[in-house]
């Protein structure tokens, strides 16, 4: 983590930026700070790392191909609504369930329905996301349940 | 190949401007908060996300780039967390859902309503 934070501050500040020593000194100071918030949110939340597992980093880009296409669909459909008469809205919220295991994945499929323009996570609990949404179509692949198996599968649960 | 690159660049940032601009439009036509934000989160993922990719192409393979994928990810993070941010604190002081079909044994479905309380 703070290898990752080091690298993430050079390629903020530039590598040119080493030349002198007070700089680099400040850096390094950020770097330990962000790293000590890290490990107190981290014991805060009772470590849940069972997601972070190399094999869910190889199938990230797929997730990402996924989440990239589904945006753009909803983006299309929003677009079109935007411009339809008001009588094409049909305001509605249904109870979905969330069947990650983990929460980090169960978050991460809340927010990938909220990123989804034209369907918003109103809450998660009791493994139910409350999902609003602003007419059947842009809820559609959230209720026949395709947004869940995408998360679901990068969680590596599901084929 | 510079020029192509460029071309690319300038139709992804004019694309990504009308984005914003129908995500605007539509933050004016819809009826009450909740539909807004929908209209708002077209400004954030097609409208941000295109113009992002449009100056990655300027970018090339650089640190310039690299930034502007850490942009993006922040920004694929943050706006669905102040979305749902917003709408649920909206919803939590009891700003009134106008539905047609809900599973919510809190908030049924208020009728038909055709009409959406014009706001401003």
């Amino acid at each position: 983590m703070l290898l990752l934070l080091a690298a993430a501050w050079l390629s903020w500040s530039g590598p040119y930026t080493l030349d002198g020593w007070m700089i680099p000194l400040f850096g390094l100071a950020s770097c330990l700070f962000v790293w000590r918030l890290y490990l107190a949110l981290d014991r805060e939340a009772g470590g849940d790392r069972e997601f972070f597992h190399p094999a869910a980093w190889l199938r990230l880009p797929r997730f990402l191909v996924v989440l990239v296409f589904r945006v753009a669909m909803a983006n299309f459909h929003v677009v079109r609504l935007i411009f339809a008469p008001k009588s094409a809205l049909h305001p509605r919220l249904r109870r979905v369930p969330a069947s990650q295991e983990t929460a980090f994945g169960q978050v991460l499929y809340a927010n990938f329905i909220t990123l989804t323009p034209g369907t918003i996570t109103l809450d998660l609990r009791n493994d139910e996301l409350l999902v609003y949404a602003l007419d059947e179509e842009s809820e559609a692949d959230v209720v026949d349940g395709s947004m869940d198996r995408d998360v679901l599968r990068l969680e590596g649960r599901s084929s | 190949m510079n020029g192509a690159l460029d071309v690319a660049t300038a139709a992804l940032l004019v694309i990504g401007g009308l984005f914003c601009v129908v995500g605007g439009i539509g933050l004016h036509r819809f009826p009450d908060f909740y539909q807004r934000t929908h209209a708002a989160s077209v400004t954030d993922t097609a409208g941000a996300g295109l113009m992002l990719l449009g100056l990655m192409f300027q970018g090339g393979v650089s640190m310039v780039t690299l930034k502007l994928i850490l942009v993006l990810a922040f920004l694929l993070f943050t706006s669905p967390a102040i979305a749902h941010a917003l709408v649920k604190a909206a919803h939590g002081h009891g700003l009134a859902l106008e539905l047609e079909v809900s599973d919510d044994d809190a908030n049924p479905p208020a009728g038909t309503s055709e009409s959406g309380g014009g706001g401003e």
